[in-house]
């Protein structure tokens, strides 16, 4: 494992080289590989094994999405334009905020590259917020999925996507009263010192240039997000497996703790927003449609896949802050909706 | 320079690193290995980003050997991605990349088991109750009904079969038979505002169908029809397969085949199955795949009505190569 600068570029070279050989080897004895067992692990591990590997197959193409959606605000959008079209009153942001979540279908593995990449454009803190919890709910293809999961139900329908809509406003809101438009992203030295020099040397670039560029910023960026999700999806798998959920099950007895049950379930699978309704459905039988409902919300709002991303692009502080409110409101939110709604 | 040098090895490595996640898609498109960790409706988005990875580790690779004309090779974003710490960090992040792609490579494949799907739980039936079920029920034992019933809605098949179109006349009158009182048209759900006009449709469909062959294609939508509306399908007759899954409180006779679907990756897994009934029941482990022929009745389990499959031929089934199913949209 030769990766050092100091050493040859022979070396360097080679050790590529051999990766690559090493990969091709494998795409071609792909199935002796795997059926003549070489390399093998208990049968619980092997569950493991699938689940993580079927997490980051699944998730690759839409953190791809992401990061291509990112590139493009980064190589084209230039910083005044966001300006313009923001509203001076922070409040009055909130609202198309929302609207504007609603019409991107990001998910989300792909919501954080994207919002961070605002952030960075100048977009206020809050307003990022909005999207960060907005948008993996609030969008098409989620919206067909949980119709075709409770067809029979669709009271569940409604109530995800309405309390998506106002809560992320509200979630919004608060974030704006707690750290007002402080700059809570992480950023590196070097970051600081090629942001100054980003400022004063905004040279105007060809177009071919351009393309180039988002191709290179797109492959950077996913090598910078792919590490937290791969190991989420890693974590997410564990638990998946190893996680007997009966224990669980035993715990939600009544609607504040079935609720408070379905939001732990919710934030450790880590499922993709856009599969989490049929998941849920399965829940059915012993579930209230109540705690479905905090499942179904709170579950793409916060994850253990998309915390590992937070926590390394954000301020810790602002992180915990962030969990602490949409968790509360969230469970807040729910309790109240289920003796409205489904008592 | 050296900071340059170093540049161009990791653009160089994650070329690298990009061709492997690609090709080992690819490997498992070809090898059709695919299968088992995505559902079918989400296979264009992994063509879509193979592609999509191969074209970014070529170019990644082109990166590495570009002149030193630093102004093209670096992204202008204020220097966002370098890789910096110390070299175990580098080998630590770079060894989180090629973990998924050398377990895809090398461990072989698994399909979900019981263990699994106990863990998850599974539907079988009842999908409508809504209310959890708190302590486990001692009334849960299900009255067997043998004999009578079962000949008797063996015989009404029969009759339907020498005579479809009177005996449906029979059932749809109701009044005619006493027996057909439980016995409800399709019509009369479809009224029901609470039944869903998919599944009305559906059952419409398989309503003048004499012998259900509950294959993948319409497991997931025969198993929630037969919850709902189980009236215009007692006994019929119905074949299926799945492996087999028991729960605490059947008795010796009872199974249920059940299969586990999939709607986006194995991660959202889930279980649904059917209780089956059959004196054979007791010769077949968890986890062996059955094939199960019989008629299909209404029974109560749990203090929930749901279907059963009273099984007049079980047997051994081979396990599919792809043992999952999916949902029909």
């Amino acid at each position: 494992m030769s990766r050092s600068s100091k050493l040859p570029s022979w070396l360097k070279d080679g050790f590529g080289i051999v990766l690559l050989l090493l990969f091709i080897l494998a795409f071609f004895n792909i199935d002796t590989l795997q059926e003549d067992e070489f390399f093998s692990l208990s049968p619980e591990w092997l569950t493991v094994n699938t689940i993580f590997l079927g997490i980051v197959i699944e998730a690759i193409p839409f953190l791809l999405l992401g990061v291509f959606v990112s590139s493009l605000i980064q190589v084209f959008v230039a910083e005044d334009t966001l300006q313009r079209f923001l509203p001076k009153n922070a409040y009055a942001a909130l609202f198309p905020a929302a609207v504007l979540g609603a019409i991107f279908p990001i998910c989300e593995c792909a919501i954080v590259p994207v919002v961070r990449r605002l952030i960075k454009k100048g977009m206020p803190l809050h307003v990022g917020v909005v999207f960060l919890v907005g948008a993996p709910i609030l969008n098409p293809v989620v919206a067909g999925s949980t119709y075709f999961a409770f067809r029979n139900d669709l009271s569940i329908f409604y109530t995800r996507f309405g309390l998506a809509f106002v809560l992320a406003i509200i979630i919004g809101g608060l974030m704006y009263i707690l750290f007002k438009n402080s700059d809570q992203l992480k950023w590196r030295t070097e970051e600081l010192r090629g942001k100054e020099s980003n400022n004063l040397a905004q040279v105007p670039v060809n177009k071919q240039n351009r393309l180039k560029q988002t191709f290179y910023h797109a492959s950077d960026e996913f090598f910078l997000m792919g590490k937290y999700l791969i190991a989420g999806a890693l974590i997410a798998a564990m638990f998946q497996t190893f996680l007997d959920r009966s224990t669980l099950l035993a715990i939600g007895t009544d609607a504040w703790t079935s609720t408070a049950v379905m939001m732990v379930f919710a934030y450790i699978l880590s499922l993709c927003s856009e599969a989490d309704a049929f998941v849920a459905s399965s829940f059915s039988n012993t579930f209230s449609s109540g705690s479905l409902v905090g499942f179904l919300v709170y579950g793409p709002m916060l994850d253990l896949k998309n915390t590992i991303m937070l926590f390394a692009f954000f301020k810790a502080k602002f992180v915990i802050y962030f969990m602490i409110s949409v968790t509360v409101i969230v469970y807040a939110a729910v309790m109240i909706t289920q003796f409205i709604v489904f008592l | 320079m050296e900071e340059r040098k170093d540049y161009s090895f990791h653009a160089y490595l994650r070329g690298i690193i990009l061709l492997g996640f690609a090709l080992l898609k690819l490997g498992m498109i070809i090898s059709g290995s695919i299968q088992l960790y995505i559902a079918p409706t989400m296979m264009p988005f992994i063509y879509g980003s193979t592609a999509i990875l191969f074209l970014l580790g070529v170019i990644q690779i082109l990166r590495s050997t570009a002149g030193d004309d630093t102004d093209e090779a670096a992204c202008d974003c204020g220097a966002d991605h370098g890789m910096s710490g110390p070299r175990y960090v580098q080998i630590g992040i770079y060894s989180i990349f090629l973990l998924p792609i050398a377990l895809g490579f090398v461990l072989p494949d698994q399909t979900l088991n019981s263990s699994v799907a106990e863990n998850r739980g599974v539907q079988f039936g009842a999908a409508e109750a809504s209310e959890p079920q708190g302590e486990p029920d001692d009334t849960g034992v299900i009255q067997a009904e043998e004999g009578e019933n079962f000949g008797e809605d063996t015989s009404r098949a029969e009759e339907y079969m020498e005579d479809p179109d009177g005996y449906m006349e029979n059932v749809g009158e109701g009044s005619a038979d006493a027996g057909a009182e439980e016995h409800y048209t399709v019509e009369e759900y479809y009224e029901d505002e609470q039944f869903d006009s998919y599944y009305a449709e559906m059952a419409e469909e398989y309503e003048d169908v004499d012998f259900l062959d509950i294959d993948e294609d319409i497991f997931l939508d025969m198993m929630t029809m037969l919850d709902q509306n189980i009236g215009p399908f007692e006994g019929k007759e119905a074949e299926i397969k799945g492996f087999v899954y028991r729960e605490e409180g059947f008795t010796e006779d009872q199974l249920v085949v059940a299969r586990f679907s999939m709607t986006c990756c194995i991660a959202d897994a889930s279980v649904q199955g059917l209780l089956i009934e059959s004196e054979e029941a007791e010769q077949f482990e968890v986890d062996d795949w059955v094939q199960a022929t019989g008629v299909i009745e209404e029974t109560e389990y749990n203090g929930h009505d749901m279907p059963v499959l009273k099984v007049t031929n079980l047997e051994p089934a081979e396990e599919p190569d792809v043992p999952y199913v999916y949902p029909s949209f």
